[in-house]
């Protein structure tokens, strides 16, 4: 269903485990060990981080959405589960996702626009392509994701719950950039949408409010999630105890994995497990008892997420991938992963 | 196609190979993994629109049924020898189609992509409301049997509630969009114009400025409306809900052009055909009418005249009064028992076949529900199909042709263009203004 995550093509096509997806990739290497061979690729990390930041360069130049630059992000991560990155040039591949992901959010961009946009940024990498190329690819991304081009996107759970979670403006925009951020991973072909959510809000839950650039950068989240790990480990434990409890020899924690109990969809937001008076309490409080405040909102969270049939180990582990993630991305180095994948698209003349 | 390449020099270092992948973003093109003639074989030509043609086919590699392929031209017209990127509409009929499944939904079969053209495939429908209306026009004139009548409005009912709980706007809903099976079961298609409407990033105006084609165009429309709802479609219900009766389309109004700006005029015709039978709107009964942009209009418009329905005057003795009223009432529900009870006598139903009359009372009620003039009191999908309409008199049947003894003839299949893959015709981009050239060989006969 259009709608519906979960009678979605996402949940029922695109939603791999960790190991699914390490057998797609090994799959494609070992296609052409040759090829893979003589072109060796920087770490996934790095590409993933890589790409990102390519389409977000390109977005910011056309000045789109950024709903528009994610559905771009996992247009680009489905195609390269199915083909070999060094059988593409990576920056046409980024153009034509970020073409087809702006009309499939009702923000269309010319052809045209987007091919000069993308040969004005990337003037060597992207100097013979023109826009019947980028046509052509979008028949190769298209046939490749088998059509499926509706994209189920966190942001709209995190605006949905916001008042559940009586998020402030802050907590609210730095869920918002660990949401941008986590399309630098694997979590977007790993888990639903509304467990991405819950994992950025419990991460700006925890996190100290960031002193630094409110524009957040995954650096800001990263040393604000750090901080707040132990808070949040504690809170999903508390969950999952309770919840393990409440359970009493059910399914527990599996909620994400029974189509039959969609107990927190994007568009449901209502959810229960506590009491408005509480909530408007909390709001009432002093402004100046922040980190109090805060740390009973965690708990309220913990409270609600045990209550709920949200999958708590999906969330666990997205929370261990997210702060990999920004260990990783400490290490991340733009030019020498620029330079790889450009030494094979040179060299294959891509 | 031959997928061989010359290696460049700093592959010789290994074993050249062909890659199966190496579709597109290489230097090779791209080319379909699967065939559309390897895997269908075309029997005929259907019809042909804006967005391209459909063709008729059977499966080759053993799928069982019929289907209806509907190829789009790419986005340009004449010959293609360049891509040149896929029209919008193509790119949201082939992800809605791909997410949608119910019954009362014209089922999706497959996606290919191949030599520039896309070809969807879909599951064929015998008949579709265009031509059953057609066919009760024919001489003599018959109506519509009621049990077929509320079988159709249900299933057509329970597909747009589908749609609709699922976020997305039909927008482009009309007999010949309706599709009916030859087991009977009703299928909403077309989904060329449909959209999600789920916080959309713009507002829903701001894509395609004019949609709906005239005849069944909500009034919030016609007036201006930029954040529509799902209100507009159960408006199209309600003209097709009358269609089906009177086997004329009710408000048939002639559309005013865009003119040379692009910019979108008042429909003031269509907008009179509706007042000559609903009355003028107030905001006694429709709160926010006053905050239409194109709201100044209304009071150009004439008031109705007495007699609702002057172009029944040939089956009736009534003779009203040609005569402007100033209050502006509605006339709908004089308009719906003339109908229903024109034919009881004389040239009627053949003998022993049910009366329209029959639907009685209530399918006024639901027929004045569905073409209430604010989209916020309008009934939803969901409510209509909890209207006692269908919980009264005759039970609904999931196949709208039990009982019934009409043969409705076969769509027409053309042998003109049997070649799926060579033929040509000016397609050319859909432009947002839907029209009936969609239906083009089955054309409209001209009424009376």
């Amino acid at each position: 269903m259009a709608a519906n995550y979960w009678e979605s093509t996402q949940r029922r096509h695109w939603q791999f485990t960790k190991d699914e997806l390490a057998a797609m990739r090994q799959r494609l290497e070992d296609e052409d060990p040759g090829l893979v061979q003589s072109f060796p690729l920087p770490p996934l990390r790095h590409l993933n981080i890589y790409f990102n930041q390519q389409i977000n360069r390109l977005g910011k130049r056309l000045g789109v959405r950024q709903q528009a630059m994610a559905t771009a992000q996992v247009y680009a991560k489905r195609f390269y589960t199915k083909v070999e990155i060094r059988r593409t040039n990576p920056y046409l591949l980024l153009t034509t996702a970020m073409y087809l992901a702006c009309k499939m959010e009702e923000c269309p961009q010319h052809i045209r626009l987007i091919t000069q946009e993308a040969r004005l940024l990337w003037p060597t990498e992207f100097h013979n392509q023109d826009t019947s190329k980028v046509g052509e690819c979008e028949f190769f991304l298209i046939s490749e994701m088998n059509s499926h081009l509706i994209i189920h996107q966190p942001y709209r759970t995190l605006t949905a719950l916001q008042a559940d979670f009586q998020l402030n403006p802050e907590e609210v925009s730095l869920a918002w950039c660990v949401i941008n951020d986590h399309y630098m991973t694997d979590l977007p072909l790993l888990y639903p949408p509304h467990i991405i959510a819950l994992t950025a809000i419990l991460f700006a839950l925890v996190s100290r409010p960031p002193n630094a650039s409110s524009q957040g950068s995954a650096n800001a989240a990263a040393a604000a999630a750090s901080s707040g790990l132990s808070a949040a480990t504690a809170a999903l434990a508390q969950a999952q105890a309770r919840s393990a409890m409440n359970a009493g020899g059910g399914g527990g924690g599996g909620g994400g994995s029974m189509p039959g109990t969609p107990s927190l969809t994007p568009q449901s937001s209502s959810a229960g497990g506590y009491g408005g008076s509480d909530m408007s309490s909390i709001a009432a409080m002093d402004v100046k008892k922040a980190p109090e405040q805060r740390m009973g909102k965690v708990q309220r969270f913990a409270g609600w997420l045990a209550d709920s049939n949200i999958d708590v180990t999906a969330m666990v582990d997205c929370t261990q991938e997210l702060i990999s993630f920004y260990e990783c991305h400490e290490a991340y180095n733009d030019k020498n992963t620029r330079e790889q994948v450009n030494r094979f698209m040179k060299a294959r003349n891509l | 196609m031959s997928r061989s390449r010359q290696p460049t020099r700093a592959e010789v270092s290994y074993q050249p190979r062909s890659y199966p992948a190496d579709r597109g973003t290489g230097p090779l093109g791209y080319t379909s993994k699967v065939r559309v003639q390897d895997r269908y074989k075309v029997i005929g030509f259907i019809s042909s629109g804006t967005y391209g043609r459909v063709y008729k086919a059977h499966g080759k590699q053993g799928q069982t049924g019929e289907f209806a392929i509907k190829k789009f031209k790419p986005d340009k017209e004449g010959e293609q020898i360049n891509y040149t990127g896929i029209s919008q509409s193509a790119v949201r009929e082939m992800a809605l189609c791909s997410e949608l499944s119910h019954q009362n939904v014209i089922k999706l079969i497959e996606i290919i992509l191949e030599d520039k053209c896309i070809y969807m495939v879909f599951e064929y429908a015998e008949h579709d409301l265009l031509q059953i209306i057609h066919h009760h026009t024919q001489q003599p004139r018959h109506p519509i049997p009621p049990a077929t009548i509320k079988s159709i409005m249900f299933q057509l009912l329970n597909g747009c509630q589908y749609l609709h709980t699922n976020w997305v706007l039909h927008r482009d809903l009309k007999p010949a969009n309706i599709m009916v099976t030859s087991s009977g079961e009703v299928k909403i298609g077309d989904l060329g114009l449909a959209r999600l409407f789920q916080k959309p990033l713009h507002s829903l105006f701001s894509g395609d400025k004019v949609v709906v084609t005239i005849w069944y165009r909500a009034p919030e429309l016609l007036l201006g409306s930029r954040h529509y709802t799902p209100a507009i479609d159960m408006w199209a219900v309600g003209c097709i809900f009358a269609e089906l009766l009177s086997l004329r389309p009710i408000f048939k109004g002639e559309e005013a052009k865009m003119d040379s700006k692009k910019t979108v005029p008042f429909q003031r015709n269509q907008m009179q055909k509706i007042v000559d039978i609903m009355g003028l709107p107030t905001k006694e009964r429709w709160p926010l009418l006053t905050t239409m942009p194109e709201y100044s209009h209304l009071s150009s418009l004439q008031p109705p005249l007495s007699a609702a329905h002057h172009h029944h005057h040939h089956q009736h003795q009534h003779h009203y009064q040609a005569q402007r009223q100033a209050s502006g009432g509605s006339h709908l529900e004089k308009w719906y028992y003339n109908t229903i009870n024109q034919n009881a006598g004389g040239a009627g139903p053949a003998p022993g076949a049910a009366s329209l009359q029959s639907l009685g009372a209530e399918g006024y009620k639901l027929l004045t529900g569905l073409l209430e003039y604010d989209p916020e009191k309008r009934l939803s999908a969901a409510a209509a199909l909890q209207h006692p309409f269908f919980s009264t008199g005759d039970k609904v049947s999931a196949n709208c042709f039990e009982g019934i003894k009409t043969e409705y003839p076969h769509r027409r299949v053309s042998q003109d263009d049997n070649d799926i893959r060579t033929s040509s015709l000016p397609g050319t981009k859909r432009s947002g203004l839907p029209d009936d050239s969609l239906v083009q060989p089955r054309k409209r006969m001209k009424e009376n």
